[in-house]
């Protein structure tokens, strides 16, 4: 009884909250004559018209600039977002320096309103020339990944034993050399969850790519919303749910992929910090 | 613990430190110089210090008060009902879930979804010819609301926001609910004591610290709102529903008034940063209590 219950509630949160994904995917392979006389959940006949035209029909709408632009950006944004945090992190988790003030400080990063950053970065772009580019929303997204990687790898090496890094030191290795050969490989399950999340975290990132790019750099997340304003004469609702839903698929199938690992850190990103 | 000495330290700090001040330190100076500067997007680079001008522009803008009182109402809003559905579900849904862990995905699934593309998406179930929400309303109901009219925008984009981020708040929930051993509960149960005791007094207190993040990260993300509801509504339905963010965002880029914008930006940053001192010195306190 209760447990029936259970499997109800269960299916009206699963349902309600991912209505609105449920309904672009069936509407993606709806063509526009049905569209017209059956808005509702089922599809009277399935094609991939929409696909085909999205992918297919690049003038108007150049869906694989967008892709290319968005992954050129969100690597960038990742991995740079790795590298400057790991040295941080092993500095913060081997010694007091930094516990104190800087750590502290870019946990509450997170919890700021990146909109105060975006005029004068903006203005910052526009004299060195990295507005629309790649380079330009990558270093942002950085930003963005920025404070959960460091809580996540700062915790990971503080669970590597301090032997490990004594016995390298007896070795004679150098503080760089323990921290690239004998720390960085054994927190390599951290680290591949800090590039997933970050991943995803940039991906669906949209405030600073409509700030920051117009044309050549625009990433995904706003490439979308243009093909929304740009049709005149009412929204293709066929092909844009195509768009929608290729945009929205390499995040959604890497998060669904890694969702165990996602789970466990984003609670102790959200604790820890 | 010696083995890193404080200049080693120090050096290995500098990317991350350097990188900040570069990306977030000087912007937030421009942002100070700036917001007490006569400055226009043809004099960029020689902005004219003028006094608190912007200030009192952006204080006395009915605009700007209407855009605090959204982002307020909204953060309350959504972050209490996050919260509250997010716990019915964490602790009703726990024995199942720990069934079948599978069943997590599909629950998880709106997180992976850009925000923004979740406001276009309701644009889709919303729209009155295509959408099949106003379609199934009208074939059971014979009626269906303006979904983003002015009576009604406030109350979709809630709903939306409820929708996509409760399962952040659930997951939090459930890791700290199954977090807790089932020994405590099994020794109430033991002594006679009701499920509805055992959650009360045990459950809740337990994960306290838990709600209170939940709660805390919600609030600051509902207020500082921009992606989902830019993309349903704009500032839709005559400014009804302009977020402090979308006002800051069109003050600069719609009607390049600098001065008011970066002005505005600068009071959002006190006010943020006087949250989280408070913040901050509470958590401070309970740790040391």
């Amino acid at each position: 009884m209760i447990k029936t219950l259970r499997w109800i509630v269960f299916l009206v949160a699963a349902l309600a909250m991912n209505f609105p994904v449920i309904v672009t995917l069936i509407t993606s392979f709806k063509s526009a004559r049905e569209l017209s006389s059956n808005p509702g959940l089922w599809i009277q006949s399935p094609t991939l018209a929409n696909y085909a035209s999205v992918l297919g029909n690049t003038d108007r709408f150049n869906i694989y600039a967008y892709l290319l632009n968005s992954t050129a950006a969100v690597l960038i944004g990742t991995l740079l977002a790795l590298v400057v945090a790991f040295p941080a992190a092993y500095a913060i988790a081997r010694s007091q320096i930094g516990r104190r003030l800087l750590l502290p400080v870019v946990i509450n990063l997170r919890a700021m309103p990146l909109v105060i950053f975006a005029l004068p970065l903006y203005m910052m772009y526009q004299w060195f020339g990295l507005l629309d580019t790649w380079t330009g929303l990558g270093l942002i997204l950085a930003i963005v990944n920025i404070p959960l990687a460091l809580v996540i790898m700062v915790n990971a090496i503080g669970e590597v034993p301090i032997e490990l890094d004594e016995a390298a030191s007896v070795d004679g290795a150098s503080a760089a050399r323990i921290m690239l050969l004998v720390v960085l490989p054994v927190i390599r399950p951290a680290i591949t969850t800090c590039f997933i999340f970050g991943f995803i975290t940039a991906w669906n990132e949209f405030l600073f790519g409509l700030m920051l790019t117009t044309s050549k750099a625009v990433p995904m997340t706003v490439g979308a919303s243009f093909f929304f304003a740009a049709s005149g004469g009412g929204v293709q609702w066929g092909t844009a749910s195509a768009v929608m839903i290729l945009g929205a698929l390499p995040p959604a199938l890497l998060g669904l992929i890694m969702y165990r690992q996602i789970s466990a850190s984003m609670t102790a990103g959200a604790i820890k910090g | 613990m010696a083995l890193l000495k404080p200049a080693e330290s120090r050096l290995f700090l500098t990317p991350l430190t350097g990188f900040l001040l570069l990306f977030l330190g000087f912007p937030a100076l421009v942002n100070l110089v700036y917001s007490v500067s006569s400055v226009s997007f043809e004099t960029l680079r020689s902005p004219v210090l003028t006094g608190f001008g912007n200030y009192t522009l952006v204080l006395s803008d009915g605009e700007f008060w209407r855009s605090v009182s959204f982002s307020g109402r909204f953060a309350i809003v959504t972050a209490l009902a996050e919260c509250l559905i997010g716990l019915f579900l964490a602790i009703f849904l726990a024995p199942l879930l720990k069934k079948h862990s599978g069943l997590m995905a599909p629950l998880m699934l709106p997180l992976m979804v850009a925000p923004a593309m979740i406001g276009l998406m309701y644009r889709l179930v919303l729209h009155e010819f295509a959408g099949p929400l106003p379609y199934y309303l009208f074939l059971w109901f014979g009626d269906s609301p303006a979904f983003l009219d002015v009576n009604n925008a406030f109350k979709t984009l809630a709903v939306v926001e409820i929708l996509q981020w409760t399962p952040f708040a659930f997951l939090l929930f459930y890791m700290a609910y199954s977090g807790i051993s089932p020994d405590i509960r099994e020794a109430a149960a033991l002594d006679g004591a009701p499920w509805y005791r055992v959650l009360v007094w045990i459950d809740l207190p337990l994960m306290r610290p838990t709600i209170a993040i939940a709660f805390f990260i919600r609030f600051i993300d509902g207020f500082r709102v921009f992606d989902n509801v830019y993309a349903l509504t704009g500032s839709g339905a005559g400014g009804a529903t302009t977020s402090l963010s979308i006002y800051i965002y069109q003050a600069f880029f719609k009607q390049a008034a600098i001065g008011k914008a970066v002005a505005a930006s600068v009071l959002l940053f006190l006010a943020s940063l006087a949250v989280l001192t408070l913040i901050n010195k509470l958590a401070a306190g309970r740790r040391r209590a």
